[in-house]
């Protein structure tokens, strides 16, 4: 040990001399690059207001599954809200084509979108505040800010990794399903989500389960998709879904943001290793 | 009921870090509550002076707090809510530290407002909360529940900041909120407090682009009631209310952030930046200029028809008056606060924390002017403090664990840094880790004895530790493989450093059994396998490096099975696949590593959706990060379940680990989740090496382990079928929870036993047999426990009596208040063998769920009225007070017979102690006792059926009573029922006036004490050397009539004189108070009375007994 702490003088002064140089330089570079990723994925997410110049450009999205065409749906992305939606259904009884399509007036705000985008601005605020001009003092605190900026983007980046888990009743009740002119019949539940790049829509079909049923009812809890033969109670009914269709589309910026929300997450956790070797040294002395 | 434990922490000279993210002062300017990143709350004195000074330290969040606000009408009830990062909530009783309510929603929320409309509202009121999330949700303030939203039918979005509206012109109160992209909305509060109650959605009256982003704050003028400031971090504007147009926009310079500003008085505003700038500023108005008479008439029109308010606009603009800033060097964040005057005595403060822990003061004249020439004037700090200050000043008093052992290692002359530490409760031994790598092990009870009391010589015989060399780094995480796997050596301990070393040391003989090296960084933690795992050669241990690997090694074979090095983040869960040999780790970043143990390959890796589910399923799985209910929880309740615990003992108990570095803020590495009396916790604090330790003391169960216990083993009948009843009756006393099948009858029947039970053991000759009971204790104990056939032996049981004893002293030196009367420090002392200590004590709670409050050093200073006592260990004036009362309270039982009072010392000591630890215990389980139960307790004999599937609260008192009974039978012959029952009203009604347990303690122990010594002041001055004067008096006092020994205790009563007197009439009046809510509960009380006489009148009636109970037991 005798040796160890002599021959860690000279050691000792080349190593701090290395901690200022990250803190002052080192950090303001890793920051600045990731002040450019942040900024560029926040492009993706336009920000709506009338702050930006005119109305969100409208994106148009064609879902459809590689299987069968039961269900196709055209949805029209501003920003982060569903503008407009057309779906149409072949019902696999009789062929019959169903044709639903968003009320003029409405819009349907992609929560998920919208939260992504809510995390990243966050996180470029947290780092706007420390510009070149800003003295990192000690690596707590280069700590402390990554482990914030950090979590920013996780979040960020779950919002569009992890879509809600809602049961059928919760679908059934949300507004999405009284945006559509004409009505969806009564048989019908639509859900739209993000999940990871992509824009799913699924649709469910209900039969009523009689009261004089046999089965076994037991209530579905909550799922992103849910599967045929799921049961729920809705008003007092009691229903099961007897077809799930689902139909999804990539959108290309999302795909873009996830990469940015990736690439970035690994450089503050590397930045933190970093800083975390000379962690022997911040907790004796501030720089 | 919480069953709290009695925490004393150990502090230290370096103040933990708290980084400040919130700050408010209460609203009577004698408070100031920071958030910390860290996640802890503190609560700082602020004196009519404006000095401040650190009081309490509050743990409770896990994650960095967001935000605080008030949570109640403040002068009614002193409670603020605070918010952290991971959806946690609390809410905290500013004046105690107590958290009143704990609830985790999946919700961020930045801003909180607290809302009472007191006529149209029933209940606490609402908080209004916004944040990460659609809309503003209403919570309800009293449960903390979710109980609507303020929704938006125009794009809804997150919400920034929010100010409520109050305006005594239209009556009316609105909800102004501006969300992250700048658009104000503005909702109706006032009525639509129906709407909101049947869970109709309430959408915005108006809305608003406000052509900014990043909303910092919204104020309303309520001077003008006409002007709205709303701060942006690059500028700010003022609005007219009236219509919502522009007034002014004020553009921030050089690179400043604005943080939030509010309206000082009709049109003067002060805004503050991020960077700890304030700026005061004048707006002027040209109809301020214009006389009177046109404003009092432009006011009216403009309240009147707001569409002309276009008038406004142009007429307003600022003027810079008065700044403030803090020293240069500063550019951290800030967090910035105005409190506004309210009457005399209060002032207008500008308060500011800061990310390293300093909270400025400013002192706002009423009246801000600019310098002659017009130039802004600078206004001086007043006070500016942090935590440090407080150690610094308060320095001898909090000691570590450790300053003993350094100060006695004097060949590196200063003292070392403990980086980590582990405490062993069988063999009570601390491990402590140092930075230079050295490793020492000591006696837990003496290194805490030697920090806290005064006392040379137990300095001097103290220093029975070990050194252990060999590592060459700091020593970054320890083991003690025992506690966690029974199978393993007794003797091994596990240290890992920071030069990824992990070293397998025989604690006994001091030496190295095997060396690993890791190559992979810091080893962080240290992890046992549970016992279930299959594999064929036993447990393996876990090392979580510092560059995001996990290795598994082989203790016993010692070699190194498994090292896992794919991970690009942080580990933050470990979890074991217990039938395929699975290990599964979770990063931070949330993906999810399954490695094979057998072939050390990686199975799987999984991100999103897929890994939430694998880390959530397989409850069988061990868990590895930190349970916030484990840690002191665990402990206590484990304890509570003693019979169900051989079957418990099966499962695999949860490795009291808790959270990696990112997952919680405050690592309580908890000891063990064995049941003990005193524990030893070590905690550390996110991003810093900066820790200290806490030890706990669980009155329940050091009482339960002093006293000879009435159960199997003392039971003079022998019936099997009584003792077993009894035992029930204590653990229903233990438990707390009641079965549901409880009612009247089995409840008195059960006491009843309860009391026939220990009168029976009075049968006992004489306090001989109990001392003789009391010593053989643990021999009998462990007999008992050899003989047992569980499969695995408690250590709980093996503790033996005089460390038991120690434990139990070391904790009344802690809650004694030294120094209010210098004759009784003496005494105590001398006959109780206690030492005295070095100064005031941090006191704390831990109570169920992770919740700790602390004080911390100096807190003793921060009570102005408290100058005189300062450097006495006192919590607070109150305790004398009620010490008081308790002491008339002791009084009015005519003739208690102190038993304990005359024997020789040995046997009196610990007599003595027992006893005031049982009363000590029975004070803290009556204080601890909920508010809401308490508050049901008169009714539960008014509706026994309807009690019978809700939850049985009356028989709380009758079971404690019934405890304390024979808790007290079982030491001391004849005892008076009415003694206890004064002394029950007295506490259950400190417990409606919510005085500390702490405080309620204290002055119990205060008022024992003082009675105690009071008969021993005596005797010895007259008669010490002549034991058979001594025994004389001890068979007069015992066989003296009641009449005089009432009078004597009235001359007593007379010697001490009037504070006495008062306080008497001080009890009745508090009786008066309460006797509303208290006759009912006394009712009960006399019931019980009842019982318990006529039980004692026919110790033995069995039959009947039995018949009731039989139907219990069916």
């Amino acid at each position: 040990m005798a040796t160890a702490m002599a021959a860690s003088a000279a050691e000792r002064a080349v190593l701090e001399e290395e901690f200022r140089w990250l803190l002052h330089a080192e950090v303001h570079a890793v920051l600045r690059q990731l002040q450019d990723i942040l900024k560029e994925a926040s492009l993706r997410f336009t920000l709506p207001g009338p702050s930006t110049e005119g109305p969100a450009k409208q994106e148009n999205f064609i879902l459809g599954s590689c299987g069968t065409d039961q269900v196709k749906g055209v949805l029209t992305l501003q920003g982060d809200a569903l503008s407009q939606a057309d779906v149409n259904l072949k019902m696999p009884r009789n062929n019959q084509l169903l044709h639903f399509a968003f009320r003029e007036d409405k819009q349907w705000k992609l929560q998920q979108i919208q939260d992504a985008r809510n995390h990243v601005s966050q996180a470029i605020y947290l780092l706007a505040n420390r510009d070149e001009s800003y003295q990192f003092k000690t690596g707590a605190e280069v700590l402390k800010l990554m482990d914030a900026v950090m979590l920013q983007l996780t979040r960020a980046r779950n919002r569009l990794t992890t879509p809600a888990t809602l049961t059928l009743p919760e679908i059934a009740a949300s507004g999405l399903t009284r945006m559509f002119a004409p009505t969806l019949p009564s048989d019908l539940l639509v859900n739209v989500y993000i999940n990871l790049n992509k824009l799913c829509l699924t649709v469910y079909q209900l039969h009523t389960l009689q009261p004089t049923s046999t089965k076994n009812f037991r209530p579905a809890g909550g799922a992103v998709l849910h599967s045929p033969g799921a049961m729920f109670e809705w008003g007092s009914q009691r229903l099961e879904v007897s077809h799930v269709h689902k139909v999804e589309c990539v959108i290309p910026w999302l795909n873009d943001a996830l990469v940015y929300f990736t690439v970035s997450l690994q450089l503050c956790q590397q930045l933190k290793d970093k800083i975390s070797v000379f962690s022997s040294y911040w907790s004796s002395r501030p720089f | 009921m919480r069953s709290a434990l009695q925490a004393v922490a150990l502090w230290g000279r370096k103040a933990p870090p708290h980084s400040i993210t919130a700050i408010m002062i209460t609203d009577d300017q004698r408070t100031i509550v920071t958030g910390s990143q860290e996640g802890q709350l503190c609560l700082w004195s602020l004196s009519p002076e404006l000095k401040i000074s650190a009081k309490e330290l509050l743990f409770g969040h896990s994650a960095s707090v967001t935000c605080l606000a008030r949570a109640r009408d403040f002068s009614k009830q002193p409670y603020v809510v605070s918010a952290a990062e991971n959806g946690e909530m609390c809410l905290w009783d500013v004046s105690s530290g107590q958290c009143v309510e704990k609830t985790t929603l999946p919700y961020r929320h930045t801003a909180i407002c607290y809302y009472h409309c007191s006529f149209r509202m029933t209940g606490e009121g609402w908080l209004l909360c916004c944040g990460e999330y659609q809309d503003v949700l209403v919570l309800d303030a009293g449960t903390l529940a979710v109980l609507h939203t303020f929704s938006s039918s125009q794009s809804p979005d997150w919400m920034k900041c929010m100010c409520i509206v109050h305006s005594v012109r239209i009556q009316e109160d609105s909800l102004l909120v501006v969300s992250v992209t700048g658009e104000l909305k503005v909702w109706d509060l006032s009525s639509s407090i129906n709407s909101i109650q049947e869970k109709q959605d309430v959408y915005e009256k108006e809305s608003k682009f406000l052509d900014s982003f990043n909303c910092q704050t919204i104020r309303f003028c309520t001077y003008t009631e006409r002007l709205l400031l709303v701060v942006f971090s690059k500028c700010w504007k003022i609005y007219d209310y009236c219509d919502f147009s522009l007034l002014w926009t004020e553009v921030s310079r050089d690179g400043q952030f604005f943080a939030g500003g509010e309206v000082l008085a009709a049109h003067r505003i002060l805004v503050w930046t991020e960077d700890g700038h304030s700026y005061i500023y004048q707006l002027l108005n040209r109809w301020a200029q214009m006389g009177t008479a046109f404003r009092t008439f432009s006011g009216l029109s403009k309240c009147m028809c707001p569409a002309d308010g276009g008038v406004l606009k142009g007429t307003v603009y600022p003027h810079l008056l008065c700044s403030t800033s803090v020293e240069e060097n500063k550019s951290l964040h800030f967090v910035m606060g105005y409190m506004n005057e309210r009457k005399e005595p209060f002032y207008k403060v500008l308060f500011s924390g800061e990310v390293s822990g300093r909270i400025t003061l400013w002192h706002i004249p009423d009246v801000p002017i600019s310098k002659f020439d017009g130039s802004p004037r600078e206004i001086p700090i007043t006070t500016t403090w942090t935590l440090q200050d407080n150690f610094d000043k308060h320095q001898m008093v909090s000691q570590s664990i450790a300053d003993h052992f350094s100060g006695s290692r004097d060949e590196v002359g200063e003292t070392v840094t403990i980086t980590s530490s582990e405490y062993v409760p069988n063999l009570d031994k601390l491990i402590c880790g140092c930075e230079d790598g050295t490793i020492f092990i000591t006696k837990a009870l003496n290194a805490a004895k030697a920090g806290l009391l005064e006392g040379g010589s137990l300095l001097k015989d103290s220093p029975c530790h070990t050194l252990l060399r060999g590592h060459r780094h700091s020593v970054t995480s320890l083991l003690y493989p025992h506690s966690l796997a029974s199978k393993l050596d007794q003797s091994w301990m596990v240290s890992g450093d920071r030069g990824s070393y992990v070293i397998l040391w025989d604690i006994f003989t001091e030496e190295i059994l095997h060396t690993f090296f890791l190559e992979a960084g810091p080893v962080t933690r240290l992890l046992m396998s549970p016992e279930n795992l299959k594999r064929s050669d036993g447990q393996i241990l876990c090392c979580v490096c510092g560059d995001h690997s996990v290795a598994l090694l082989h203790l016993e074979g010692r070699r190194c099975l498994l090292r896992a090095r794919k991970h690009l983040f942080p580990v933050r869960t470990i979890r074991w696949h217990p039938v395929e040999n699975f290990l599964i780790v979770g990063c931070t970043d949330d993906s999810v590593y399954i490695w094979e143990i057998e072939t050390g390959t990686l199975e799987r890796h999984e991100t999103g959706e897929r890994a939430r589910i694998i880390l959530n399923c397989g409850d069988d799985a061990q868990l590895v990060r930190s349970e916030p209910t484990l840690s002191v929880a665990s402990e206590t309740h484990k304890h509570k379940s003693v019979e169900q615990k051989s079957s418990n003992s099966h499962l695999p108990g949860p490795v009291p680990c808790p959270g990696l570095q990112l997952e919680s803020s405050c690592q309580v590495a908890d000891a063990s989740s064995v049941p003990r009396p005193f524990n030893v916790l070590p905690v550390k604090t996110k991003w810093s090496h900066v820790g200290f330790h806490v030890l706990l003391f669980d009155l329940e169960n050091l009482v339960e382990l002093l006293l000879p216990t009435p159960l199997s083993d003392v039971d003079p009948s022998g019936s099997f079928y009584g003792s077993d009843i009894l035992r029930r009756a204590k653990s229903t006393v233990e438990k707390k929870t009641l079965t549901i099948r409880r009612n009247k009858a089995s409840c008195t029947s059960l006491q009843a036993e309860a009391q026939a039970k220990s009168s029976g053991e009075t049968l006992l000759p004489g306090d001989s047999t109990c001392k003789f009971s009391e010593e053989s204790n643990g021999i009998k104990r462990q007999k008992k426990m050899k003989s047992s056939k569980k499969a695995r032996p408690k250590p709980s049981r093996k503790v033996d009596a005089s460390l038991t004893i120690d434990m139990a002293k070391l904790f009344l030196s802690c809650i004694l208040p030294w120094g209010v009367d210098k004759e009784l420090d003496s005494l105590c002392t001398r006959h109780l063998s206690i030492l005295k200590l070095q100064g005031p004590v941090s006191l704390g709670l831990a109570s169920n769920e992770d919740l700790f409050s602390l004080m911390l050093p100096g807190w003793d200073a921060c009570n102005t009225e408290m100058k005189e006592y300062s450097g006495v260990n006192l919590c607070s004036r109150k305790v004398l007070d009620l010490s008081n009362k308790y002491t008339t309270a002791l009084l009015n039982q005519t003739g208690i017979p102190r038993s304990l009072e005359n024997h020789c010392d040995a046997l009196q000591q610990s007599d003595a102690i027992v006893y005031l630890l049982s009363r000590l215990f029975l004070v803290n389980k009556l204080v601890n006792m909920p508010l809401d139960l308490a508050c049901e307790t008169d009714r539960p004999f008014k509706m026994e059926s309807v009690h019978n599937k809700v939850r049985f609260p009356g028989s709380d008192i009758l079971n404690l009573s019934s405890f304390y009974g024979h808790l007290k039978n079982g030491r001391h012959e004849c005892h008076t029922p009415e003694a206890d029952l004064s002394l029950l009203k007295l506490i259950s009604c400190w417990r409606d006036q919510s005085v500390q347990v702490t405080e309620a303690i204290q002055a119990a122990l205060l008022a024992e004490v003082q009675q105690h010594m009071k008969s021993l002041r005596d005797t010895p001055v007259r008669s010490q050397p002549d034991p058979v004067a001594e025994h004389s008096i001890c068979e007069r006092v015992q066989t003296s009539a009641k009449v005089e020994q009432a009078e004597e205790l009235e001359l007593q009563c007379v010697g001490t004189s009037s504070p006495l007197k008062t306080s008497v009439s001080s009890v009745k009046q508090g009786n008066d108070l309460n006797s509303a809510n208290f006759q009912d509960t006394e009712d009960i009380l006399d019931r019980c009375v009842l019982e318990e006489s006529e039980s004692a009148g026919q110790p033995r009636h069995r039959p009947w007994i039995a018949k009731v109970c039989s139907c219990r037991m069916c």
